[in-house]
């Protein structure tokens, strides 16, 4: 399956999920999938991207929260399997983009690449709704299920390495616009105050 | 009351209701309060930038948090509070151990003494030492000044407060 392809189908069973993306290709795909602005693109801090969504999942219960990884973030933060299966989030999905290189970068192999099972681990890690998918059509048919019922949900996505090096574009926010865009969307759509009354 | 109620009261009289802990030996009895707390969500990490990160995501929510760690914990994050926090500015309250103080006398925390103020001031990171108890309602301020500066913010916990007078 082709990453953009998985983008697709997650955009089409997305729902009023809130979004979080790390940076680079997950970001990058999920933005030329979908354009939206409710979705917050990490631009740093690469592996931390699942803790932000479980911070955003942890404060606001009502509220269904996707986090959309890459395998080499993951692979800098594991650790967060450990802590989102302690806090057991209901209202986080945790979906892996698992193309097993670092793409934007030029699609260099990733560390112990083909021998690395990420569902596995989180099951390992005490998250027991974890899977592996590898076609679209599998990724379309169990995503209603995997929606349904309590999280957390940890999905790692098997999809081809992109080896054209193409330049998909990037959200084309600056940081602080991306702040302010996406505070204020959750604003709007929840009733609640992330800036204070004099817009800090 | 001793100190680690008193500081807990504090970030409660603040607004906090959720913190993200990994904790050093300092720090421990006040992220103990914390977990006792059923009011505050406890979020404790494997690796203090995580705590970071679900206190910028918890930022969104609207909800106030705080991040509990080491001073040694500290100096691990400041990539991830360069590129999400200064990058996005997005606040973010730190309660720290001031380890590597002339009275602490651990030599594994000899160089975050001498370093961490100096990394902290080359990122212009706001923080405030708390070396007496008269002097932790000024965590409301520190908190707003956060908030205001829209980075992040270190509240140190000197050695004589949390662990009393001798070394």
């Amino acid at each position: 399956m082709r990453a953009a392809d998985a983008m697709a189908v997650l955009a089409k069973h997305r729902g009023d999920a809130v979004v979080v993306c790390a940076l680079g290709m997950a970001a990058n795909e999920w933005w030329a999938a979908t354009q939206s602005e409710d979705t917050f693109y990490m631009h740093g801090a690469m592996g931390f991207a699942a803790s932000f969504a479980l911070g955003l999942a942890a404060a606001r219960p009502e509220l269904p929260v996707w986090v959309i990884n890459a395998d080499g973030s993951l692979c800098m933060n594991l650790g967060c399997l450990l802590t989102e299966a302690q806090q057991a989030p209901r209202n986080l999905r945790h979906f892996l983009v698992d193309n097993g290189v670092y793409q934007t970068v030029g699609a260099v192999p990733m560390v112990n690449r083909g021998r690395t099972d990420f569902a596995a681990m989180a099951r390992a890690a005490g998250i027991p709704r974890a899977v592996a998918i590898s076609d679209t059509a599998a990724l379309d048919a169990a995503l209603p299920e995997l929606l349904a019922g309590d999280g957390p949900v940890f999905a790692d996505l098997q999809v081809e390495p992109d080896t054209s090096h193409r330049a998909i574009p990037p959200m084309p926010y600056e940081g602080p616009e991306m702040k302010y865009r996406f505070g204020r969307a959750l604003e709007k759509r929840l009733g609640i105050t992330v800036f204070g009354p004099q817009g800090y | 009351m001793d100190v680690h109620d008193m500081i807990h009261d504090r970030l409660r009289e603040t607004g906090v209701t959720l913190a993200a802990t990994l904790p050093d030996d300092w720090v421990a009895p006040l992220i103990g309060r914390i977990d006792r707390d059923p009011e505050m969500r406890h979020v404790p990490v494997a690796r203090e930038a995580e705590a970071i990160a679900v206190c910028s995501g918890a930022f969104f929510g609207g909800v106030r948090s705080v991040a509990v760690m080491g001073a040694t914990g500290l100096l691990t994050c400041m990539g991830e509070l360069a590129t999400l926090n200064l990058r996005h500015q997005i606040p973010v309250f730190i309660v720290a151990s001031r380890r590597g103080s002339i009275d602490d006398h651990r030599v594994y925390q000899e160089v975050q003494g001498r370093r961490t103020f100096a990394v902290l001031d080359a990122y212009d990171f706001p923080y405030h030492v708390v070396e007496r108890t008269e002097d932790l309602g000024c965590i409301p301020d520190a908190y707003e000044a956060c908030r205001l500066q829209k980075r992040p913010f270190v509240l140190f916990l000197a050695r004589k407060l949390v662990k009393g007078a001798a070394a």
